[in-house]
């Protein structure tokens, strides 16, 4: 399940990173978001730790759920563009995310033996965190920027679950109180973007 | 108790900003001064100091980072009574500028005192998000894209700082389950770490991020330019607080890698740091505006300290690290007169002052403008003595003596380019152009003497016998 789960993960990303369009690209950050959750259900309820399935729960409501709604409606009323074209051609980016995974592969060979549970995963973790960094610097539009960045906290959660088997739950919350600011300011900065338009 | 009084005035500014009222805003920087009194309040404490549990812990080398960027909070908030008379800014703009202002004061404050790395990362993070909306008060398109480049940018950085936090942790939880996420546990356990490897490569990776942060190879103009399109207060604090902030976290990762792999560590911080003031010091030749000379100047001087810190010379590292916390603050309120009269002039920026206010800033600026390049007697000058004698006395340690050797002078090269610029840019400063008058307000003045005699302190004897505790 966890594999399956991971795989899940990683493929959304992938998507995420051919896809054109803003509300398609939402949707595949909410199912990335909605594995994520699952994912810390599913390690939760088989550690037994209570703090790893309540960060899960949260996960989804504010990752799946509420983030991608609240982005979507910004999209709306800012009239942001929904054509989202990748800047990276797609015979080329096809090319790039297997060498990125590769590479990643290679990169977490070193500590396989180091981290608890199974290796692989750091290395999903990893190719999920440079995979984010090109969904950034792939677009010029802001709102797959924006998701980007989104995606980046989403690789370094699974490898907090992964590596460490769940991060503190101080951390966690800590977190998502910060993922919930960066959206006020993101509203705030496209607020002040249609007022100089 | 204590750390809700560490953190009322920026709390206070928070709910100010929310009110219209013209006396809010001018009852803040008194506000901002009662900070002190827990601060120093802290000095007097036995210490370690259990300000929330083990979470948050002052010791000495906090508690100095914490005086120091409650000195440039005061600075800033008197700095921003006139902000509106030097720039275009709408009072809307202006009081949600103090409303990010004291988050941003509130996140930094807990990631100096925190004992934990989770904290530490949370109020970098606030800060950071905090700061992306302070540089678009200023609204121009540059401005804008500043924005948004710093909100990336910086976002690549904070994620880097935890990608590391992760595997530290993952390196340590075997032995130290959570407590691994404490500084104090980490470092007692060092030695004991059963995959150092992974330690270092995530100690490797949060310094990236903090090294990103600053403004270190390779985005040495990143920073420059957002603090060139932001308002001079956003650089001031960018300078004075945020990266003693981050500074702060690189002392302690820097402690806990030491005690696991010195020679790794030296050599990764040194070639770092030296490539870093490689380029800066070119960067510095050729800039033609105060912003983006400051903002070059703070890179070397953050480089400089990381450098002296991991070298074992941590009281230098310190003196430096104080100086350019009052130096540099200082230096980026003042251009907000200094280019009243046009932002790419330096000719006779310090000309056209007149009446006492107008004498003592330019006489200030003047020599807080030779005290960055280390002209005795600043502080600087003593600490780069001291770090510099530390360097050669752990080179003289090195199986590599000459290429040390080497590249110590190479740095005294760089640092010699940086001295002729500054001198050249303060002789036409005061020499060349036209004596346009300019207009010096009060409370301009006060911040920067509340600076000078900061800078004086940091050289009384008890303050070198504090700073040389620490280490």
């Amino acid at each position: 399940m966890v594999d399956f789960l991971i795989g899940l993960f990683l493929a959304t990303l992938i998507t995420a990173l051919f896809t054109s369009r803003l509300y398609r690209l939402l949707f595949w950050y909410s199912l990335n978001s909605l594995t994520l959750g699952l994912l810390a259900l599913v390690i939760g309820a088989r550690l037994d730790d209570r703090a790893m399935l309540l960060t899960g729960a949260v996960t989804i409501l504010l990752k799946a759920l509420a983030i991608p709604y609240v982005l979507k409606v910004l999209s709306r009323r800012f009239g942001l563009s929904r054509q989202t074209p990748p800047g990276i051609k797609t015979q080329y980016a096809i090319m790039l995310v297997p060498a990125i995974l590769v590479f990643t592969f290679y990169l977490a060979e070193p500590i396989s033996h180091m981290v608890q549970g199974n290796a692989n995963y750091v290395a999903i973790s990893i190719s999920s965190l440079f995979l984010s960094l090109l969904l950034m610097i792939e677009h010029r539009n802001v709102a797959p920027k924006i998701v980007g960045f989104l995606s980046m906290e989403n690789a370094l959660f699974l490898l907090g679950t992964t590596a460490t088997g769940g991060m503190p739950m101080l951390v966690e919350l800590g977190i998502f109180f910060d993922l919930l600011m960066a959206i006020v300011v993101i509203n705030l900065l496209l607020y002040r973007e249609e007022a100089e338009l | 108790m204590m750390l809700f009084f560490l953190l009322l005035p920026p709390l206070l500014m928070f709910v100010a900003s929310f009110s219209r009222s013209p006396w809010a805003r001018r009852l803040l920087p008194i506000s901002s001064f009662a900070v002190l009194i827990p601060v120093a309040l802290l000095f007097r404490l036995p210490k370690p100091y259990e300000l929330w549990g083990r979470y948050l812990v002052a010791d000495d080398l906090n508690t100095y980072i914490l005086l120091l960027s409650s000195i440039v909070g005061i600075g800033v908030t008197l700095a921003l009574l006139t902000l509106d008379r030097h720039v275009k800014i709408s009072t809307k703009a202006l009081y949600r500028f103090y409303r990010f202002f004291g988050l941003f004061w509130i996140g930094l404050s807990l990631s100096i005192l925190a004992n934990h790395m989770g904290i530490y990362w949370i109020g970098l993070e606030m800060a950071t998000l905090s700061t992306v909306y302070m540089i678009k008060t200023n609204r121009s398109a540059a401005a804008h894209k500043e924005a948004w480049n710093y909100m990336i940018v910086g976002a690549i950085a904070i994620s880097l700082i935890l990608f590391g936090i992760i595997l530290i942790y993952a390196a340590s939880k075997p032995i130290l389950g959570e407590q691994a996420m404490l500084f104090d546990a980490l470092l007692i356990k060092a030695r004991e770490i059963p995959s150092p490897f992974l330690f270092e490569m995530g100690f490797a990776i949060a310094a990236l991020g903090m090294f990103v942060k600053m403004g270190f190879f390779p985005m040495n103009l990143w920073l420059a330019h957002i603090e060139r399109a932001s308002f001079y207060p956003v650089a001031a604090l960018f300078s004075g607080i945020l990266e003693s902030g981050v500074m702060a976290g690189f002392f302690r990762f820097s402690r806990i890698a030491e005690r696991v792999n010195y020679d790794h560590l030296f050599f990764f911080v040194f070639a770092y740091t030296l490539l870093t003031i490689f380029i800066v010091s070119f960067l510095i030749f050729r800039a033609k505006d105060f912003m983006r000379l400051f903002s070059l100047s703070g890179i070397e001087h953050m480089a400089l300290i990381a450098l002296f810190w991991v070298s074992g010379g941590s009281f230098a590292a310190l003196l430096h690290f104080g100086a350019h916390a009052f130096l540099k603050p200082a230096l980026f309120l003042s251009t907000g007169v200094l280019e009243s009269t046009g932002r790419y002039h330096f000719a006779g920026a310090l000309r056209g002052y007149t009446g006492l206010r107008g004498k003592l800033f330019w006489f200030l600026v003047g020599l807080f403008m030779l005290a960055i390049v280390s002209i005795p007697p600043s502080p600087m000058f003593f600490s780069e003595l001291y770090g510099f004698a530390a360097m050669i006395d752990d080179a003289k340690h090195s199986r590599h003596l000459l290429a040390m050797l080497g590249a110590i002078a190479l740095l005294l090269v760089l640092l010699s380019v940086i001295f002729y610029r500054f001198v050249a840019i303060y002789q036409s400063m005061k020499y060349e152009g036209e004596a346009e008058p300019k207009k010096v307000y009060s409370s301009e003045v006060l911040a920067l003497a509340i600076f000078a005699v900061g800078l004086v302190a940091l050289l009384l004897p008890s303050s070198t016998a504090f700073l040389k505790g620490i280490g």
